[in-house]
């Protein structure tokens, strides 16, 4: 097989390596352009891009197509094109997510931090804040694990309709864009924590109605504190402290010294890091991983992939079929009309029309026409026996009037034109010649096996060649 | 290298050898008429494969002074080892004389190297006064194959057969018209036969076009699949301006549904005459003229009118069938929550309702009607569509499968319209089961809208393989 080199440049000016969402995106709009294209246009392309790759040993995935098919673009913005700009659209929206959620976490964090010099600040508060914001994290992932879009109707209205290649992708891509949000909230809210830390006096303690002892409140912080216990020791409160700050709201608790209520910032700080922040983190990683991964297994499953491939697996197969001359076709038009056989003429077959060896002898009508027996000219008959009949049928008469039987489905050839030519220029002057198309069977040959016959005469010498007609003949004389 | 093997498809005038030509080249803009002397000039027609030919025919012009030439050759031939040395000094004498150019323009390809196809009508008498260009052909020495072509009714092979054997290496017979694929593959075979070297290329050539054959029916299965799956699922939509909303008057509800009826039809009819054109690009009937019933609703071949629906529509016990199955699918559903205690029961019950569903839909064909959407944005929307119920697209399906039969089995040497015909039984019993609940489904999820999963084009395109092939099965038991 010939493998036809690829048009240069051949070499692949775009990056080949691409994000998955933007070579999925880019795959789909280019599929999406090509289904604007001739299929024959789309397959040759494809095919040869599959042959050139084979040449050069190269790869044939959709991103070595996407960068053959960009060769011959000169533009210096290689990233422009729609995976570019659903990035950037997605961009756009991470990063409001981001500030939403940095502004959020300030807000959040200074709230809860909220400490008037009366009223402790609630341990309990935070915790049970923290496990809110774990909840969220883990529903916002799921949400994205099974496809539930609640926000779509919105998302809908900020951003374009996305492409159908792209719908799939939607939750996880909000999933990531939420996580990043989160994640934002979370460190901005730390960094508010350790600000406040620094720059203010807080007394934090830690109060519930519910009937509990110091020692469970212990039990529930040191496992809270478990993944930083061995790392930070100072940041697991210990049963003096959970039992010197509680605190009740009807009651004051005086006999503390100041600086204990201060002493849980370490474990409030590291239970914000660890439960909010390293959570949003891995669940922000997991996002962008299942983001590529759902991308990758989208652009495989692409239809568009399925046809790439079968386009550039199959030969280009060309039949011949590009030549187009079918409105080039000979003059059909004629002006004449059938003509009645002449009453007397001499008879003339040509290439064995009406002999005993075709299946229709001459028609009985013509015995009381013709002068004579039928001369045999053209066909098997030699040039020289046409020009002895010529010849035979100049000596008998003043003006030749002759009926030459020819077959109706043979039509005319250059050989018969050369033989009445030949004739008229030995026949006298006022000579004429009735060609009588015969039919293979004993019906009367067709208009549609006629018309080539007249049009051929009418091509003849003027008012030398006729075309005759038995049924006219006949009719003549019955009337 | 080894050249690519040409054939001369040679003869008589008006024999049929631009119909071979162009049903083998599967060119249908080759000009061809019942008039001799249309074909004035050779035209080669390469057959490639990614760019290499594989084989090349020669259309020709018939032999118009043969004996003329045969004197001229046995006047210059001394014995029988110079006459294809004598036959290329014709050529080389006569090249530019008018009177011999149609005989220089067919042997310039035999001269060099090309084998002989020499086309006969096989429905007319054989006639041995053609002998002069059979011997001709002979002095030539190349490898010769006689075609017996049938342009008429009447069939005179036998006596063409023996006749031609004489004189020919192989003879076959060929309906330039008429002949089915198969024999398109099997003469190119016999082609090869005519010289070993030849045998391995057109073996070659025959496998691809095979395989062609078989990727254009399931090319043509997905565009038919991607069609129905459109049809089924369009809406015509409009946004209505204030006043129209606000006097909501029956009135103007009455025209706005026939406007909107109007253009749904109009596109559902673009819809298909697209289709129409992809099919006859796919199978490179680029000049095919139709003649078919539009898709009409209000005319006597009204798409949703008795006749249609009999003529191909699903009757009620195929529908209730496939309505049974698709709903005992659904079913399952039930049974699966149950985790099993149900014992089946709701597959049971999802196939009766689906059942009775289809078969009360059976016998009629309901229109979409108008429907007028609550107000949004401040812009009402008045949308017509989808279709209520899948009988539409059993419809278009099966005026699409009588489309894609006819072309798909029509040769290139066809010039008369093609007529679409109606027949008298269904098709569709003899589509395995899977098949009719994959096809039931992917319109049922078409008409209600749902996004196709990322399998379902692809299996719904393989039961449309499948179907092609029973209404193949169909067509031909019917022939």
């Amino acid at each position: 097989m010939v493998k036809q080199s690829a048009a240069k440049p051949s070499v692949t000016k775009t990056p080949i390596t691409k994000q998955p969402l933007r070579l999925l995106m880019d795959f789909d709009a280019q599929i999406q352009r090509d289904d604007q294209q001739a299929p024959d246009f789309i397959h040759r392309r494809d095919r040869k891009c599959a042959l050139s790759g084979e040449e050069h040993n190269s790869p044939s995935g959709p991103a070595h197509w996407l960068a053959w098919l960009g060769r011959f673009d000169n533009s210096s913005d290689q990233s422009s094109g729609p995976g570019q700009s659903t990035e950037q659209h997605w961009q756009r929206i991470n990063s409001g997510f981001i500030a939403l959620g940095a502004v959020l976490g300030i807000i959040t964090m200074t709230g809860l931090l909220f400490y008037d010099g009366g009223q402790r600040i609630n341990v309990t508060v935070i915790i049970g804040f923290v496990a809110l914001q774990l909840l969220f994290a883990l529903l916002t992932s799921l949400q994205s694990v099974v496809g539930w879009q609640p926000w779509r109707p919105l998302l809908n209205r900020v951003v374009p309709a996305p492409a159908p290649a792209l719908q799939p992708l939607q939750p996880a891509l909000m999933a990531r864009a939420a996580q990043g949000g989160g994640l934002s909230f979370a460190v901005a809210a730390l960094l508010t924590l350790l600000a406040m830390v620094v720059t203010q006096d807080l007394a934090f303690g830690w109060s519930t109605t519910l009937n509990t002892a110091a020692s469970g409140y212990h039990q529930l912080t040191s496992a809270l504190a478990t993944p930083w216990a061995w790392l930070w020791p100072a940041a697991v409160p210990d049963l003096a402290l959970v039992d010197a700050t509680r605190f009740f709201r009807a009651g004051t608790n005086t006999a503390l010294t100041p600086a204990r209520w201060g002493q849980w910032w370490p474990f409030i700080s590291m239970l914000w890091l660890v439960w909010v922040v390293l959570p949003r983190l891995l669940l922000r990683l997991l996002a962008s991983a299942l983001v590529r991964l759902r991308a990758r297994k989208l652009l495989l499953c692409h239809p568009g992939l399925r046809a790439l491939r079968e386009r550039m697996a199959t030969p280009v197969l060309d039949t011949g079929a590009g030549r187009n001359d079918a409105n080039d076709l000979p003059d059909t038009r004629y002006n004449t009309l059938l003509q009645p056989l002449p009453e007397k003429a001499h008879l003339l077959s040509w290439a064995g029309a009406g002999t005993v060896n075709d299946k229709q002898a001459s028609p009985s009508v013509l015995s009381a026409i013709c002068l004579g027996p039928a001369l045999n000219v053209g066909g098997l008959a030699s040039l020289g026996q046409d020009q002895q009949a010529i010849a035979q049928l100049t000596a008998s008469s003043d003006a030749v009037t002759a009926i030459v039987l020819v077959r109706s489905w043979e039509p005319p050839t250059g050989e018969l034109l050369d033989f009445l030519t030949s004739a008229r220029q030995s026949w006298p002057v006022g000579s004429r010649v009735c060609l009588l198309p015969l039919e293979a069977t004993t019906r009367s040959p067709s208009a549609t096996a006629l018309q080539p016959w007249l049009r051929f005469a009418e091509r003849c010498s003027p008012g030398f060649v006729t075309v005759g007609d038995i049924v006219i003949s006949t009719e003549l004389a019955q009337s | 290298m080894n050249q690519a093997p040409v054939f001369a498809v040679v003869g008589h005038p008006n024999k049929g050898k631009s119909s071979i030509v162009a049903t083998l080249s599967q060119n249908d803009a080759i000009a061809i008429a019942l008039e001799p002397g249309t074909t004035r000039r050779s035209h080669a027609y390469p057959l490639q494969v990614d760019g290499q030919v594989l084989y090349t025919l020669v259309d020709t012009p018939g032999f118009q002074r043969p004996r003329r030439v045969l004197e001229w050759l046995e006047a210059h031939s001394v014995s029988a080892s110079d006459r294809a040395a004598a036959v290329a000094a014709f050529v080389t004498q006569h090249r530019g004389n008018p009177q011999f150019s149609d005989e220089c323009e067919l042997l310039t390809p035999l001269i060099e190297g090309a084998g002989i196809i020499y086309v006969v009508d096989g429905s007319v008498p054989y006639n041995p006064q053609h002998e002069a260009e059979m011997t001709i052909l002979r002095w030539t020495g190349r490898p010769s194959l006689a075609l017996i072509n049938s342009i008429g009714d009447e069939n005179y092979g036998d006596t063409w057969q023996a006749a031609l054997g004489q004189f020919f290496q192989i003879v076959r017979t060929f309906d330039a018209v008429r002949a089915p694929f198969e024999q398109h593959l099997s003469l190119l075979r016999a082609f090869g036969q005519l010289e070993p070297a030849w045998e391995n290329p057109l073996k070659a050539a025959t496998g691809f076009l095979d395989r062609q054959r078989q990727q254009r029916r399931q090319h043509a299965a997905t565009l038919i699949a991607q069609t129905l799956q459109q049809m089924m699922g369009y809406r015509h939509s409009r946004s209505l301006a204030e006043d129209l909303t606000a006097s909501a008057s029956s009135q103007n509800k009455d025209a706005l549904a026939s406007e909107l009826r109007k253009s749904w039809y109009q596109h559902q009819r673009q819809r298909e005459q697209q289709l129409r054109g992809d099919i006859q690009q796919l199978y490179q009937h680029d000049q095919l003229q139709r003649q078919e019933a539009k898709l009409e609703w209000q005319s006597e071949h009204d798409l949703f009118s008795e006749g249609s629906r009999q003529l191909w529509g699903a009757n009620k016990g195929y529908l209730a069938g496939v309505g049974f199955g698709a709903g005992a699918v659904g079913g399952v559903g039930i049974d699966a929550l149950t985790l099993g205690a149900s014992f089946g029961t709701g597959a049971l019950i999802g196939g009766i309702v689906g059942a009775a569903g289809s078969y009360f839909y059976g016998d009629r064909l309901p229109l979409p009607t108008l429907k007028i959407g609550p107000l949004r944005d401040g812009v009402k929307t008045a949308s017509f569509g989808p279709v209520p119920d899948t009988q539409f697209g059993y419809v278009v399906l099966g005026r699409a499968l009588n489309h894609w039969w006819q072309v798909s089995h029509r040769n290139h040497a066809g010039r008369t319209a093609l007529a679409l015909a109606t027949t008298d039984s269904h098709w569709l019993e003899g589509l395995p089961k899977q098949d009719r609940n994959i096809l039931h489904r992917a319109l049922e999820k078409a008409r209600k809208g749902k996004a196709p999963g990322p399998n379902d084009p692809h299996k719904l395109g393989q039961a449309i393989t499948r179907a092609m092939e029973t209404y193949n099965e169909w067509q031909l038991k019917n022939l």
